[in-house]
């Protein structure tokens, strides 16, 4: 793929020039589709995958309602381990950003399972709460902690210390200097976090499904990724493993858009 | 030796916060022990000694080193071959708007895709085996490098340019003495990216597609119901991560002393 794409680039890349710019962009995509389908028709077989049959599976699979409901399973799991995550992530990351005492006795803990990829907790995981919802929203949960506790920490650290001494003088107690002043502030870190978070939790979620999928034989729990292993596993569709691609594709790009726009509108002052 | 180190006053000692360190993860592992004893049970949760124990006897059989090994390997090949792929092209994307404006789009649109959605399509296309966790991860390097890259670029100094350019040095030279130079910490601070989230994906992919590996010994060893092995491998991954991450950055440090840490990591 990659191969190819760079190929086109050195050879295309002379002709774009003269164009106007919008053409530009959409004309490696359009190469490449049009290649991909000529390749595809030119292997023959009924199974290979090729832009027009995928259209033909996205009409099939959004009609018949598979997809969505896929789509919304997936993201009932997202939004529950992301919750969690949030709700964990958040308290304790204002509590040692804001301690230095609470951070050096936590940070250790943090840095030691950081570097651990949600997925390998995966077999734990499946062992402790079985092949359900439970399992996958508990990766979620994992995966979304950490960027989100990170980005909290540094937040509530970078914030003015001349702030916090004004606070301090005006005898504001610890939690009204918190909900005033540090909460405020940390803000848009936090924001960052819970939009790194988000796309993480995404990436994991479709992991752990597949990986459950493979792993449990299966019969299941739904979710995008299931899906897309049974079109691997059983039915043999490949057409339809691509549809998933491409709205896991977009369902993230579609989170980080709103995430942004929600941030924007509750922080005009630290938007991106 | 040479490089800078910034002290505040205050700050403890290095002795202090190890003591600091040990002393967290003691209460950590006390915890679990009693938690372990109390449920009694060692497929659901072993005690720390039992994995400690699974961890030097998979260490004395090099099964721990060889699986890691293995991992170890393909997440090298991986990020060696989107380093070579993603450079040159962000080299290239920076310094022409022309050729941003023609590949950037396409990079938008697969870059959502991540690594791991490929993971059925590839299984087909490649079958369980070495080539299939180094194509995800490969694809997985290749965006944070190709984007950090172009970033790195984009962020060099014009007046250092129009001043080489004043003094009539060539384009090639341009390049090769200033913006490559000048890009090299963002460079860096992307391969970091690069290599955490191929080492995340080299995980997931061996889980469901390879037959050897640190994701496939975990899984293994979970089927077996043998947690205390299946524990020992997760720590293995998360030493292997964490050393990644410290050796990029050490590199970080050597090659470009002059760029303070960039970013807060993420």
């Amino acid at each position: 793929m990659n191969a190819v794409s760079q190929a086109a680039v050195s050879r295309l890349a002379g002709k774009a020039e003269s164009r106007a710019w919008p053409w530009r962009g959409l004309l490696l995509p359009l190469v490449l589709l049009a290649v991909w389908q000529a390749w595809g028709t030119a292997a023959g077989s009924v199974r290979t995958p090729m832009p027009t049959r995928v259209l033909m599976a996205a009409v099939d699979l959004v009609g018949s309602g598979d997809l969505p409901w896929g789509i919304a399973q997936s993201l009932g799991r997202v939004f529950l381990g992301f919750t969690v995550a949030a709700l964990i992530a958040i308290p304790l990351g204002l509590a040692m950003g804001s301690s230095r005492a609470i951070e050096r006795n936590v940070d250790p803990l943090v840095e030691s399972f950081r570097p651990i990829a949600a997925i390998a907790i995966l077999p734990l995981a499946i062992l402790w709460l079985g092949t359900g919802t439970a399992a996958a929203v508990m990766i979620v949960a994992y995966a979304a902690f950490f960027p989100i506790a990170i980005n909290t920490i540094a937040g509530t650290k970078r914030i003015d210390p001349t702030l916090l001494r004004a606070a301090a003088t005006m005898g504001l107690g610890r939690l009204a200097t918190l909900r005033t002043v540090v909460v405020p502030g940390a803000l848009p870190a936090i924001g960052v976090g819970l939009r790194i978070g988000m796309g993480v939790a995404w990436t994991a979620i479709v992991a752990a499904e597949l990986a459950v999928g493979a792993k449990a034989g299966g019969g299941g729990s739904g979710g995008i990724g299931q899906m897309m292993f049974v079109f691997y596993a059983y039915s043999i569709e490949l057409n339809r493993i691509v549809v998933c691609m491409i709205a896991v594709g977009l369902v993230a790009l579609a989170l980080d858009r709103l995430l942004r726009a929600g941030m924007r509108g509750l922080m005009p002052w630290a938007a991106p | 030796m040479a490089t800078p180190k910034t002290v505040t006053p205050g700050d403890p000692g290095r002795l202090v916060m190890a003591l600091v360190y040990l002393r967290t993860m003691a209460v950590f592992i006390v915890v679990w022990a009693i938690i372990a004893r109390w449920t009694a049970n060692t497929a659901l949760l072993p005690t720390p000694l039992a994995v400690i124990e699974a961890f030097i006897d998979l260490a004395r059989d090099l099964e721990l080193f060889q699986h890691a090994g293995i991992s170890f390997g393909r997440m090298l090949l991986s990020v060696a071959i989107a380093s070579a792929l993603a450079i040159p092209l962000g080299l290239a994307m920076g310094l022409s708007r022309k050729l941003d404006a023609f590949v950037d789009p396409t990079i938008e649109v697969l870059r959502p895709i991540s690594g791991i959605a490929w993971i059925p399509l590839a299984l087909f296309i490649f079958g369980i085996g070495n080539a299939l966790p180094v194509f995800i991860m490969t694809y997985t390097a290749f965006f944070p490098i190709v984007l950090g890259t172009v970033a790195g670029v984009r962020d060099v100094d014009r007046r250092l340019i129009d001043a080489a350019r004043t003094m009539g040095v060539p384009r090639r030279t341009i390049v090769t003495r200033i913006v490559v130079p000048a890009a090299l910490p963002s460079l860096l601070v992307a391969l970091r990216l690069g290599v955490a989230s191929s080492w995340t994906a080299v995980v997931a992919a061996e889980l469901i597609g390879a037959p050897s590996g640190l994701g496939y010994a975990v899984e293994w060893y979970r089927e077996l119901l043998m947690t205390p092995q299946v524990m020992a491998f997760i720590a293995m991954i998360g030493i292997l991560g964490y050393a990644c991450d410290r050796t990029v950055r050490t590199l970080a440090v050597r090659f470009t002393p002059w760029a303070v840490e960039m970013r807060p990591s993420t």
